[in-house]
């Protein structure tokens, strides 16, 4: 052994190689990342969605007086009320906070549940995320901390925040869904897609699918796996994406519920597939078979898409693994 | 001092998913190898932990002052969850009967080391382990926050800086006294030949 004289900043090899080759370790999986980020962002929102309604004593004050200078306004609108309702571009499937205040009119506001219709018209300002179900098919994702109009039955207008559609190929082709943005406008043609927009920038990620963005200088073509980011003015730039992983985990959280009483298992992978937007593939033709003969029964309401898929196929002779970006399915375990 | 997170964890408590999406991607796997460094289990136990650790983390954020680290707050947490682990599998009994195999929980068996960390290298590389975090653990807090966050985690000093609320200048002067701590007490107590020791 050889000590040299060493400077105080100067690290000692030795040293440094003990110190990592003992304190490095086996990362975690991306799977278990993932499954662990499901369960942890549920827990998050229900803690979340727990604080909010307590309130400081001055809020209950300032909202006592709010109240009674609302309840005025209210007898003035009374009158001025629209005397028609508008059309129901979707209903509420799931809230992660209770009730939604939706605004409508020139200063109308209404408290939404589960079940009740979003109409065009409506400003909502999200405190939680949730689920719409939209009338012309396919779902309606939104971030908590976004705010979102509804000018007609086939344009929304995100102002801030993040939103997901989910539209199935083949629906409206004729008119199109378009989500108005700062920075462009954004078409579907049946497809997956996320919106993330402020008053500066916005940006697109493209799931399946295909979209079209009318920015304010250029007109783009993205396909899925495909990013775009505008801001006003300016030219679009586009990258490519994964699309799967964490990013696209909050999707995954608020995904529908899917019923699979009396369902294929083949129907039910394909949804799962989707849902966390990776390929499925099959290691054998005997998996592929179970997969299209197997009818489901029972419920996994309540589930993410990969604790209903672990679920499943638990009682099947199936197992999974997610190899890369597949998710591949096979025969024993 | 810890304003980064306070803010954070304020971001979180108002909704805001990219402040759970940051702090996700900061604590979870970082957490993992935090109990990973400390204990021999397997990966679903561990993945457990870490559930529980984030679990009650998330449900008591009104209860995070700012007053240390988000992620050093984290780890206290994660401490009890994994001393309650080591605890429950302290309570099963020592000897369990070859003849009942059913009296074989399914939670003794994760607590094992599993099969391929049974080979000599394995065993060798955890005692070496073990034997660097004792010598860690007999060092002042920060210089072990310093040198596991730096060659453990991989964090940069800008970063290991603002975990520790000092300016990258002085966190580099601790990590190089760390080093030097390190290196005195690591040749004094083991038997490392790179280290002048003699190999048993």
């Amino acid at each position: 052994m050889t000590d040299q004289p060493r400077t105080h900043l100067d690290p000692d090899p030795r040293v440094e190689r003990t110190l990592t080759d003992a304190l490095g370790t086996q990362p975690m999986s991306d799977e278990s990342l993932e499954r662990l980020r499901a369960v942890v962002a549920r827990e998050w929102r229900d803690a979340v969605a727990a604080e909010q309604p307590i309130s400081s004593r001055r809020s209950r004050w300032i909202a006592l007086a709010a109240a009674a200078a609302l309840a005025a306004v209210a007898v003035a609108l009374w009158v001025t009320r629209p005397s028609a309702q508008t059309a129901a571009i979707g209903s509420m499937t799931r809230l992660a906070v209770d009730g939604l205040e939706v605004r409508f009119g020139l200063f109308q506001h209404r408290r939404l549940k589960s079940g009740d219709p979003l109409r065009v018209g409506d400003r909502l300002t999200t405190r939680g995320p949730l689920l719409i179900t939209l009338a012309r098919g396919g779902t309606l994702r939104v971030a908590a901390g976004s705010s979102l109009n509804i000018p007609g039955s086939a344009e929304l207008s995100l102002e801030s925040g993040r939103i997901y559609l989910d539209i199935p190929p083949g629906s409206s082709a004729v008119n199109p869904l378009r989500v108005a943005t700062s920075a462009g406008v954004v078409e579907h043609v049946g497809t997956e897609f996320e919106v993330m927009s402020d008053d500066r920038a916005v940006r697109v990620r493209v799931r399946e699918g295909r979209i079209r963005f009318l920015g304010t200088t250029d007109t783009i073509v993205a396909d899925a796996g495909t990013e775009l980011l505008a801001s006003p003015g300016k030219i679009i730039s586009q990258r490519s994406i994964d699309t799967y992983g964490g990013d696209w985990l909050w999707t995954a959280a608020l995904a529908p519920d899917y019923e699979i009483e009396g369902r294929s298992l083949i129907g039910f992978l394909i949804w799962v597939s989707r849902e966390l937007g990776r390929p499925l593939d099959f290691a054998d033709a005997h998996a592929r078979q179970v997969a299209d003969r197997t009818i489901l029964h029972g419920s996994v309401r309540d589930q993410t898409p990969l604790d209903a898929m672990s679920n499943v196929l638990a009682s099947t002779s199936l197992t999974y693994e997610i190899r890369g970006d597949t998710i591949w399915v096979r025969s024993g375990p | 001092m810890y304003e980064a997170d306070r803010a954070l964890v304020t971001r979180m408590r108002a909704s805001e998913q990219r402040a759970f999406d940051e702090f996700f991607k900061a604590s979870a796997p970082r957490l993992a190898a935090f109990i990973a460094r400390r204990s021999a289990l397997d990966s679903a136990t561990l993945e457990d932990i870490v559930q529980s650790a984030l679990i009650k983390a998330v449900r008591n954020l009104a209860s995070y002052r700012g007053e240390a680290a988000l992620f050093t707050w984290l780890t206290e947490i994660c401490r009890h969850e994994l001393a309650d682990a080591h605890r429950k599998a302290g309570r099963r009994p020592a000897h369990l009967s070859l003849d009942e195999p059913g009296s074989i929980s399914h939670d003794e068996e994760q607590l094992r080391a599993p099969p391929n960390q049974e080979p000599i290298s394995q065993l060798y590389a955890a005692t070496r382990r073990t034997e660097v975090m004792r010598v860690l653990q007999s060092l002042p807090a920060h210089y072990a926050l310093a040198l596991e966050a730096k060659y453990g985690d991989g964090m940069s000093v800008e970063a290991i800086a603002r975990e520790l609320g000092l300016t990258g200048i002085a966190t580099q002067s601790v990590l190089a006294r760390a080093r030097e701590a390190f290196r005195r007490r690591w040749q004094e107590t083991s038997a490392d030949p790179d280290y002048g020791g003699s190999a048993t």
